[in-house]
């Protein structure tokens, strides 16, 4: 059974069609990251699964249940870390923590869930108009935990945290995600959701415009796997256009340049021409995922692209579009 | 039921509140000047202290209490939705109605907490200053007080549940006390006043009194207590003060008052969670 499942969901606001037509199914303990440009639908599709905004037309089912009509059923056994969101002020982070406890029934391990997310008892004790951004975003993931929830949607975990504060909280997603329950996170930047997850959908404008395994994906744009070889003898690149899996060869000087239909021909390309001459020289890139990540969103909106450069270069610079 | 538990945790956050616990003292000390007013000054044609005190604690009060009870309670939705706070609110296992039911009987306990300190004082200050309690007539205003005071949280519930912001929410109870209380009170300035004159003054409709006193009962939660309260106190002392019930037309009595005023809780109330049930919480 699938633990998310939307049929034909659409929402507009006004004349506005933020989701259309979406058909998504998350089954049961995968981690599926949920991509896509800010104000691609993302959101607007994350609230609807929690019922704080209901479909214009189609329907969505949560661990089974209809989110408009059976709302406190899964909001019973879910964890939400939800976008743009502030906690009470005046609360401490140990009361936060509780009240969550509480209202699922779970048992407030109050001090494991602290440590767990990396804050101190201290902090623990402080209210939370003393918490800094990156802190307040570890003690929601922290709430988000708590009751062990069957699945868990995080809605741009990293959202507004510096750069050190996204790489802790991606190293506590993928703790979380080695355990059996089913992750569905979104996320604006492809790097974050690259290294956890099993399958990825894409989001542009409103509509899925992909999904699939990284790999699928990669396949279903074909845009291979390249390798380039310098070579003493270039003579020698004839021997490799018969290789299994090379598409094509091409030769410039010294150097020959093959595309491959999988990765796995790269040492057959490479061993082929080391039997016929000498190898100078080996240089091997993987398709950039940001490369596909661009090829999906890159035609409506510049942001997603320099959203996904600034993160392939470094994690120096979070995106300034990031807080929304 | 999970409303509970929505007013457990919002009580906690509430209570640190500074501006709800002023507004609750200032009513407090309100009530003591009154009282103390009243030992100053003495009787009024042999009517008893305590009586006269309370009956004009229920004028003081129809002004403050609405003012007390809005402030308590009309941010409590749409503040959070503006925060956001309440997408957290939301991921607990609770629907929407409990949600607004929860806030509803967590700024009733507060705002009735606050009027309860301010009547126990009251109490103590009879018994030191008029030698006397009345306990009848006291219980019965206090009753009646608080009950018009959850009419308005109620009120202020239903506008917070129906605004996706904290601007809308102050407008929206700003305009519901000017016209319900300011334009009420106010003899000279009041809706009433305006209908007297169009109706009679204008139109030369002939419409009495009593039909008067009944519309205005019916848009404004403030005049269904002032006529709630003759139920309060006894006939001897309303005659003096020219309001024999006996010579009112039914439908103006005490009686009506204490109807009109419990519609005024309970269908805020429903209208709140009907909005809030189709909110976009985005």
């Amino acid at each position: 059974m699938s633990v998310i499942e939307t049929t034909n969901l659409t929402k507009t606001f006004g004349d506005v069609t933020a989701v259309e037509g979406l058909d998504l199914a998350v089954e049961d303990g995968e981690i599926y990251g949920f991509l896509g440009p800010n104000g691609a639908g993302k959101s607007t599709t994350i609230n609807m699964l929690l019922d704080l905004i209901r479909p214009s037309s189609g329907s969505a089912r949560v661990l089974g249940h209809d989110p408009t009509r059976e709302a406190k059923q899964i909001r019973q056994r879910i964890g939400v870390l939800p976008e743009g969101a502030e906690l009470y002020d005046r609360l401490t982070g140990r009361e936060h923590l509780n009240w969550m406890a509480k209202s699922k029934g779970a048992d407030p391990d109050v001090e494991a869930t602290l440590e767990r997310v990396g804050l101190s008892p201290a902090d623990g004790d402080r209210p939370i108009s003393g918490y800094s951004k990156g802190m307040q975003q570890r003690l929601a993931f922290g709430m988000a935990l708590t009751g062990d929830p069957d699945l868990l949607i995080l809605d741009e975990p990293s959202s507004g945290l510096d750069p050190t504060g996204m790489q802790e909280m991606r190293e506590i997603i993928r703790e979380e995600a080695a355990s059996s329950r089913t992750v569905f996170f979104s996320s604006h930047i492809l790097g974050e959701v690259e290294a956890v997850c099993d399958r990825v959908g894409i989001m542009n404008e409103g509509e899925l415009v992909a999904e699939g395994t990284l790999d699928e994906l990669r396949g279903e744009l074909d845009l291979g796997a390249s390798i380039r070889v310098e070579v003493a003898d270039p003579a020698a690149a004839e021997h490799a256009r018969a290789i299994d899996g090379v598409q094509a060869v091409t030769v410039e000087d010294n150097t020959v340049d093959a595309t491959l239909a999988d990765a796995a021909a790269k040492v057959r390309v490479v061993t082929a021409l080391d039997e016929q001459t000498t190898v100078e020289d080996i240089l091997s890139e993987d398709t950039s995922l940001e490369q596909l990540f661009n090829t999906y969103t890159s035609d409506s909106s510049a942001d997603s692209a320099t959203a996904a450069e600034s993160e392939s270069q470094s994690t120096e610079q979070q995106p300034a579009e990031v807080v929304q | 039921m999970s409303a509970f538990g929505v007013m457990r945790k919002d009580i906690l956050d509430v209570r640190r509140a500074k501006i709800v616990w002023f507004v609750g003292l200032l009513f407090t000390l309100v009530t003591v000047l009154f009282f103390y007013q009243i030992n100053v000054s003495g009787g009024f044609r042999g009517l008893p202290e305590v009586l006269l005190a309370l009956w004009n604690l229920v004028f003081i009060g129809a002004l403050f209490i609405p003012a007390i009870a809005l402030v308590a309670a009309y941010l409590s939705i749409a503040g959070e939705r503006e925060s956001g706070s309440i997408k957290f609110l939301l991921s607990t296992p609770i629907n929407r109605r409990e949600l607004v039911l929860g806030k509803f009987l967590s700024r009733t306990s507060v705002v009735s907490a606050s009027l309860l300190v301010a009547f126990v004082i009251a109490a103590g200050l009879s018994v030191v200053w008029f030698d006397e309690l009345r306990l009848g007539t006291f219980v019965a205003v206090a009753a009646l007080t608080t009950l018009y005071a959850l009419a308005y949280v109620a009120v202020a519930i239903a506008i917070s549940a129906s605004t996706s912001s904290r601007s809308r929410a102050m407008g929206g109870a700003l305009g519901f006390y000017f016209v319900t209380n300011l334009l009420v009170i106010f003899g000279d300035l009041s809706i009433r006043g305006l209908l007297d004159y169009v109706l009679n003054d204008l139109l030369n409709a002939g419409v009495g009194q009593d039909p008067l006193t009944f519309i205005t009962m019916v848009i404004s939660p403030t005049q269904s207590y002032l006529s709630s309260v003759l139920l309060a106190f006894p006939d001897n002392f309303l005659t003096v003060q020219r309001l024999n019930p006996e010579e009112m037309a039914w439908y103006v009595r005490g009686e009506m008052g204490l109807a009109l005023l419990a519609a005024w809780l309970v269908i805020p109330l429903l209208i709140g969670i009907w909005r809030f049930d189709r909110a976009n919480i985005g």
